[in-house]
């Protein structure tokens, strides 16, 4: 069994506690319009090209022998500017958990590895495979939770982190700013509340699309009855996002003001009771 | 801040308004042709002291001043230039990278040397012995007529309380806090003005403390107060190092050595460690350049404490392994209780303060070097990739060879001052610069990823894949690969390297240390000291690369190697667990001469407490795993670039270089540019 990895980042801080590896799973069944990590929508290896930075030296268009070059129509093994790239590589259970055990030493008993992407459950039955493969090791995950109930329900247990983004709670806006409504979101959300398992609830703040009061109380209240196990962190829009679609040579064209601050304000979930913070 | 009057008073350099130039008309008198070097460095030094004008600033506390500048050499360059072609010369020629005994004079105060280098001119003595006493009770002079003008400007001023300073020191030992950081403020002033350089002030905290803790205990000073003496005493010694000599502005070697362990193994931090950690943190000044160190029982605190400075931006503290240092320095001949009081150089070789005579940074050798002569006698012939190595290793062995058997017929200009703050010299009445308890030689080993990822290159393409032939290969280096973008490819982005926890190219660095610590072995020099090997680059590590041509790690002709002991500069590592991982596989105990794994952080990675927990946790890793040496930077790299755009608004930014602090807009573009090309390590 193989699964596309995009990235794995050692010194991972925000994904979990302690030190963390973060896996970053290429495929997302959600297109949100601030994704900042546009590299892991699309499942399987792409091409990605720094159009921006490019001297047009034309060495990636020359004809080459290398296999692995011909279904990318261009060269990925000469830029000299490493400005033409494969993102994505092929990874086996195995070879995770291989690389999460060397890092060993730097986890202590808090630190870990976080499954992220992308939408890591979207390849539960990997995650499954690696999990017995561990040892020990604490592991995470960082999940859009639309994915299918069945999915969700069997394998969010298992986890030591959980971190469940909840964007919307209005299944039109929802539709609207990622591609799907938050029907399943918040069924798998409500599942988990049930569960009676501790997990983290995290909102990104998009100026004037998510960060609205009555979003933000909308939520609030939601989350209210499992106030004993969740806790919220807001996420301000991140202003750099930009910077990383035109290094992979894609378009971004945000629905929203990049420049306005976002609205972060905690007081509704801690009116209820939520333990929350602002990031 | 405490004193922000006096702290705006230096950053604006109001001080410089104070200074004038040496007198031309005594220039003659230095180099008086009569005098032999003991004498000219006495007369220049009593020259200097006496043409000083008392300045004591609004509020100052801890006075002395630099006002004279432009101290002329004690040779003429006839005279220089004749020493030097009879004799080694280690760089100025003065004695440099020591470290006095602060503590034991602070405490007796001058008087008691003075009245033993009088007892040795009434008694019996050598020639060289009676120069010795009267140059060094010459220097004692000296500073006292400084101190009593001081005194007489003080009164004058209505400041009595830096009147009764001076009266009582540095004639007798200090009483108090204030007295022992004002004493040692002119020691290191006369240090400084007899010209010796790289003037280190090694173990403050441990010296120190027991002028604090008898006030403490005491209660005639608070937490507070102390605190904010110690600012100034910071600060103090910023004021003239603009004058000092470096290889840049900054390069001054004025560091300071907290925590670690007592001569008897004991814990040696204490309160004034922790002082010392926030003074800097709020003065964000380029001196006194922090180290500290730490070991095995280091508590998750203290290093949060270290990291928080860190976040500063100054590229302090710099952290050094007592479990790796000290048995290391054992095993190359320190007593056990003298290598648990190590201290730092300039900037990270591990010395003795009192107790050494050491030149730590004698010399260098380049191990790209040693990799390009061997490639370029065997890649066209070997049939295995032991050929090569062999012949790596032979190059290496020569190279120490050749650097060891270059230093003899030292020539060190003699420092009478700066001698009484050493162990004995006072009582052999003999100066510091013929030699100490300890006399050993450093050499630093440059380039250390640059030359384990290219013999992993030749390793894997030439010999195990055979993608490559020797010839091509070879071509390719000296074409500084012009038309084999592939080729550059390849071994650039798709070959192992250090920092990437790899073992193909992390035994490499083994094998490289390893030969270098063997061949260096046995070697004695003529002071009847040991070579000691290490992990530096200092400069090297753009010097020694301009003298290469292309690397088959893909390092192109003048791409600069990494610093000290850090990955190669183009190389963009996993992570800075997979750098930890692969500099910590590295006989690091063998190359205690030091030199330290160097790794920056984007500054917003210690936005949070959560990062600023979670470097201090990899800076005990990399501890924790064997490291000896380690230096961070909160850096960002946009920032840099802005600050060449535009220096005007970047005045006070600050950053380190190979061993030392330094305001980024002073310094020249390369290495300024050597900042920017380093990889920053960030979270996600």
């Amino acid at each position: 069994m193989e699964a596309t990895i995009f990235d794995i980042k050692e010194f991972g801080l925000h994904d979990g506690p302690g030190l963390r590896l973060t896996v970053f799973f290429k495929g997302c069944p959600l297109h949100c319009v601030w994704c900042h990590n546009p590299e892991g929508i699309a499942f399987g290896q792409e091409l990605v090209r720094n159009e921006d930075a490019c001297r047009h030296c034309g060495l990636c268009q020359r004809p080459c022998n290398h296999a692995d070059c011909a279904q990318f129509g261009a060269c990925v093994h000469i830029c000299p500017d490493r400005l033409v790239k494969v993102e994505g590589e092929l990874y086996t259970p195995e070879r995770i958990a291989e690389r999460v055990l060397s890092y060993r030493e730097f986890f202590g008993e808090r630190g870990g590895v976080t499954f992220s992407g992308g939408e890591p459950l979207m390849h539960a039955d990997f995650i499954e495979q690696a999990i017995p493969l561990l040892d020990g090791i604490r592991f995470g995950v960082e999940t859009c939770a639309h994915v299918p109930a069945q999915v969700f329900d069997r394998i969010m247990p298992r986890f030591h982190d959980r971190f469940v983004d909840l964007k919307h709670m209005d299944a039109d806006i929802h539709r609207r700013l990622t591609g799907q409504d938050n029907a399943l979101i918040l069924r798998n959300i409500s599942a988990l509340k049930a569960s009676g398992l501790p997990f983290t609830v995290r909102i990104p703040l998009i100026p004037g699309l998510t960060d609205t009061a009555e979003n933000l109380a909308a939520t609030a209240d939601f989350l209210a009855d499992a106030k004993e196990r969740v806790q919220v962190e807001l996420l301000p829009y991140n202003p750099m996002t930009g910077a990383k679609y035109r290094m992979i040579g894609r378009a971004y064209n945000p629905p929203f003001d990049e420049k306005q601050k976002p609205n972060a304000d905690a007081l509704p979930f801690l009116a209820k009771g939520i333990p929350s913070r602002v990031y | 801040m405490y004193n922000q009057v006096l702290y705006d008073f230096y950053i604006a350099r109001k001080h410089h308004a104070y200074r004038r130039p040496f007198p031309a008309e005594l220039t003659a008198s230095v180099r008086d042709k009569s005098l032999n070097p003991t004498e000219r460095m006495m007369t220049r030094l009593r020259l200097v002291l006496a043409n000083e004008q008392p300045t004591i600033l609004d509020d100052q506390r801890i006075v002395f001043l630099r006002t004279v500048t432009d101290v002329p050499d004690i040779f003429t360059e006839e005279e220089w230039a004749e020493i030097k072609s009879k004799h080694f010369v280690h760089e100025l020629g003065y004695v440099s990278n020591l470290c006095g005994d602060y503590g034991k004079v602070l405490a007796s105060g001058l008087e008691p040397i003075r009245e033993k280098l009088e007892a040795r001119l009434a008694g019996e003595a050598t020639e060289a012995q009676r120069l010795f006493a009267e140059s060094a009770l010459s220097g004692i002079a000296a500073l006292y007529d400084l101190a009593d003008r001081y005194r007489a400007e003080a009164e004058r001023i209505g400041r009595a309380d830096v009147a009764a300073v001076l009266a009582r020191v540095p004639r007798q030992g200090a009483t108090t806090f204030r007295e022992a950081l004002q004493f040692l403020r002119m020691l290191n002033y006369t240090v400084w003005a007899e010209g010796n350089y790289h003037n280190t002030l090694g173990r403050f905290d441990q010296y120190m403390m027991p002028f604090l803790q008898a006030e403490l205990d005491a209660a005639t000073i608070t937490v507070e107060e102390a605190e904010s003496l110690l600012e100034e005493f910071f600060l103090s010694v910023n004021w003239d190092s603009d004058m000092y000599p470096g290889v840049q502005l900054g390069d001054n070697g004025q560091s300071i050595m907290l925590g670690g362990v007592t001569r008897d193994g004991e814990d040696a931090y204490n309160e004034l460690t922790r002082m010392c950690l926030q003074a800097s943190c709020r003065l964000l000044l380029i001196d006194p350049k922090i180290n500290l160190r730490v070991g095995k029982d280091t508590s998750m605190e203290r290093y949060i404490e270290g990291t928080h400075l860190t976040k500063a931006g100054l590229g302090f503290p710099q952290y050094s392994n007592d479990d790796i240092v000290i048995p290391a320095l054992v095993k190359l001949g320190y007593k056990i209780e003298d290598a648990r009081n190590y201290s730092v150089a300039a900037c990270w070789e591990f010395i003795l303060a009192g107790c050494g005579m050491e030149i730590p940074n004698i010399a260098a050798l380049s191990f790209p070097k040693a990799v390009e002569e061997a490639v370029e006698e065997t890649l066209l012939t070997a049939t295995d990739f032991n050929t090569v190595m062999a012949a790596v290793k032979q190059h290496i062995t020569k190279g120490v060879d050749e650097i060891c058997s270059s230093i003899h017929d030292i020539f060190m200009i003699p420092a009478p001052f700066y001698s009484i703050l050493m162990d004995g010299c006072v009582e052999e009445a003999k100066d510091i610069s013929t030699g100490a308890r300890y006399n050993n030689f450093g050499i630093h080993g440059t380039g250390v990823a640059t030359a384990a990822d290219s013999l992993a290159a030749i390793k894997m393409h030439v010999f195990d894949e055979k993608t490559v032939s020797g010839a091509e290969l070879l071509e390719a280096l000296h074409n500084d690969f012009a038309g084999k973008e592939e080729l550059l490819y390849k071994l650039r982005n798709e070959t192992p390297k250090m920092g990437d926890n790899d073992d193909r190219a992390d035994q490499m660095a083994v094998a490289i240390l390893n030969q270098m610590a063997e061949a260096a072995e046995g070697r004695r020099n003529e002071r009847g000291g040991v070579f000691r090997v290490g992990t530096g680059s200092a400069m090297f590590y753009i010097d020694h690369a301009k003298m290469l041509t292309a690397s088959a790690d893909g390092r192109r002709k003048d791409e600069s190697f990494g610093t000290n002991f850090s990955p190669s500069l183009y190389v963009r590592s996993k992570g800075p667990f997979s750098v930890i991982q692969s500099f910590t596989k590295c006989p690091t105990d063998r190359a205690i001469n030091g030199g330290p794994l160097t790794m920056e952080f984007h500054s917003t990675v210690f936005d949070t407490e959560e990062g600023v927990e979670g470097v201090a946790t990899l800076v005990k890793a990399y501890i924790d795993k064997g490291g000896h040496q380690l230096q961070l930077n909160s850096i960002n790299r946009d920032r840099l670039l802005d600050a060449q755009a535009h220096p005007e608004n970047y005045g006070s930014l600050i950053v380190r270089i190979w061993g030392w602090s330094a305001y980024f807009v002073e310094l020249e573009k390369k290495f300024q540019d050597h900042l920017i090309a380093r990889q920053e390590f960030m979270t996600c």
